[in-house]
């Protein structure tokens, strides 16, 4: 049961960010790497507001979702719309320069001391023998509603529907008169505030430091693809898949090759089922 | 300023072939690997190993070191080929990680984080430091030219042009009859083995590996090469890795204009410039500084009609 709190917190951070990095690959096709490196951003913004500058968290997060959303579109207006067409081996190669050069500017301005959020120490909740510490309650209640929450943006309201148009077919879309410009950038906004929200959350959870970016691109990848690309419901229940199986890795194998399960996911999932476990077949450029 | 001459040919007669091994993968096949780093540690650890737990020569651990190349490229490509690109770039970008993983915390056989230290040198005999620096540049280079002959002769023949066509467009040769799988696979598994190879020579010179040699930034550095050189020409590669590492050994030098910045900032600015550059490069010049030459069919010479009856 233990492990079972202890994935879903796990799961808690990756899906906000796995849902984000799923929304920019059905939106343009290109699988975006440098979701760690928003994701570390996001951790960065969260922890300047609420530190040094002694907001509190929640402000902090709120900022940190704003300052994500801004350097995703950024990102996006500058490196990657003049690179459209360009196909999907050059965007990923791109990205994961993209990646690294954001990692390296947290470095330059930061250094690479580890950071954690001013948080009051509070002690666990315990039910029925299990211990559940506050922030950890906090984390998993506060992703599973913003996941639900984008997920029924996408299903249910008209901004949804058109983000799933565009997604699906951008020429038919603009045909039909949607805003297709507009609608992307709509997107790409909801994704950079999901990537803040990822990054606020790992804070709490674990240590803020450049390094974190490699460390949260790959099993947020994994999630995703685990999930099936394209599907943010399905990114969600492949970010509780991750999070089992890095803490069945930790208990009953070693917790030093938890940086392994993702790769390891990934590999049993692309030979046994290459769609993902809600995927269709996708087309790629 | 001799040595450090002496130094930075080694190290870049190594980028070299990493970027050669790079340029089979992604220049003429179009095999994204984001992975080069794992195999070039790969490499550098089995041949340390092999030669400090085994006692076997410097050759002998260069042939383990290109062998478990050749096998961890091969089970890869076996595991991801079939798909697209992304699936071969996240699956590369996490074996490295995973090996890097394994280096930390294997210490039995890695030393872990203290790192590996390894004696044998590919020199014959000990006739001082800086014949020994001449010597082990010696034997770089000649695993340059090799590389280098080797990956000229491969471009120019029939065998290279069915790569080049793979990375164009698959259907066309694999309507010609050439099994796309195969070809890629071997594309694959050469170049994994040119890397750990690469792997190998490092460890050798450097002579104390720690995982810590085998991180991002190595692969970003090949990349760029690539990128710079022009992917597709295999002299190219070779100008790009030379342009890179002069590039980023020479902003060493910049150091004392900076110094009103620390050690780690200096490093993260270097990355950054990098980077930077490398999607600057993307944009404006994908071709690179020497671009692919185009192949010129060969026009046939006025064809007669054919003469009826």
């Amino acid at each position: 049961m233990q492990m079972l709190v202890n994935a879903l917190a796990t799961a808690a951070i990756l899906a906000p960010a796995a849902v984000a990095f799923t929304l920019i690959f059905t939106l343009f096709r290109y699988a975006n790497f440098a979701a760690g490196g928003f994701v570390t951003v996001g951790a960065f913004a969260a922890w300047t507001l609420n530190a040094p500058l002694g907001l509190p968290l929640w402000a902090g997060g709120v900022g940190a979702m704003g300052v994500c959303a801004g350097a995703v579109a950024l990102s996006d207006r500058v490196v990657f719309r003049p690179l459209r067409g360009r196909g999907g081996g050059t965007l990923l190669l791109v990205s994961i320069a993209l990646s690294f050069v954001i990692e390296n500017i947290i470095r330059f301005g930061y250094g690479a001391q580890v950071k954690g959020f001013d948080l009051p120490l509070t002690g666990p909740l315990v039910f029925a023998g299990l211990r559940v510490p506050k922030e950890t309650l906090a984390v998993i209640a506060i992703s599973l509603v913003a996941t639900l929450a984008v997920g029924a943006l996408l299903a249910f309201t008209p901004i949804g529907r058109a983000v799933r148009a565009v997604a699906d077919n951008p020429s038919l879309a603009n045909v039909r008169g949607l805003p297709v410009p507009g609608v992307e950038a709509f997107g790409v906004i909801v994704a950079g505030a999901l990537f803040g929200l990822s990054g606020t959350l790992v804070g709490v959870d674990l240590a803020i430091d450049p390094n974190l970016n490699w460390a949260i691109a790959i099993p947020v990848i994994a999630a995703a693809i685990v999930g099936g690309l394209g599907s943010p419901l399905g990114a969600a229940i492949g970010a509780i898949v991750i999070g089992l199986a890095e803490e069945l890795t930790a208990a009953y194998f070693t917790p030093t090759y938890k940086g392994a399960v993702g790769f390891v996911v990934i590999a049993l999932v692309l030979l046994l089922r290459p769609q993902g476990l809600l995927g269709l077949k996708v087309d790629r450029k | 300023m001799d040595a450090y001459f002496v130094a930075i040919l080694t190290i870049a007669g190594i980028y070299v072939i990493l970027a050669l091994a790079l340029n089979l993968q992604f220049g003429l096949t179009g095999l994204v690997n984001f992975g080069v780093v794992g195999f070039f540690g790969l490499g550098a650890y089995a041949s340390g190993i092999t030669t400090e737990s085994f006692h076997a020569p410097f050759l002998g651990g260069l042939a383990v070191a290109m062998a478990t190349g050749a096998i961890a490229g091969a089970l890869l490509a076996l595991m991801c080929l079939r798909l697209s690109g992304d699936f071969l770039a996240i699956v590369t970008l996490g074996f490295a990680e995973t090996i890097r993983l394994i280096f930390n915390n294997e210490d039995w056989l890695t030393g872990g984080p203290k790192g590996l230290l390894i004696m044998t040198r590919p020199v014959f005999a000990d006739l001082g430091r800086a014949a020994n620096a001449w010597m082990v540049l010696g034997v770089v280079l000649l695993g340059v030219a090799l590389t280098l002959a080797l990956m000229l002769r491969l471009a120019g023949t029939p065998y290279g042009r069915v790569l080049r066509a793979i990375r164009e467009d698959e259907l066309v040769p694999a309507t010609l009859g050439k099994d796309v799988f195969v070809y890629r696979l071997q594309s694959f598994v050469i170049g994994s083995m040119l890397m750990a190879g690469a792997g190998s020579l490092y460890a050798h010179y450097v002579q104390t590996i720690t995982p810590d040699n085998f991180t991002t930034p190595v692969a970003i550095l090949v990349w760029m090469s690539v990128i710079v050189g022009g992917p597709g020409n295999t002299v190219g590669a070779v100008v790009g890795a030379l342009a890179v590492v002069t590039i980023y050994e020479g902003s060493r030098f910049l150091s004392p204009w900076l110094g009103f910045l620390d050690a780690e900032q200096v490093s993260a600015l270097r990355f950054v410039v990098i980077g930077t550059a490398l999607i600057l490069v993307i944009r404006f010049r994908p071709e690179g500084l020497l671009p692919e030459p185009r192949h010129r069919p060969v026009v046939p010479a006025t064809s007669r009609p054919a003469l009826k009856g």
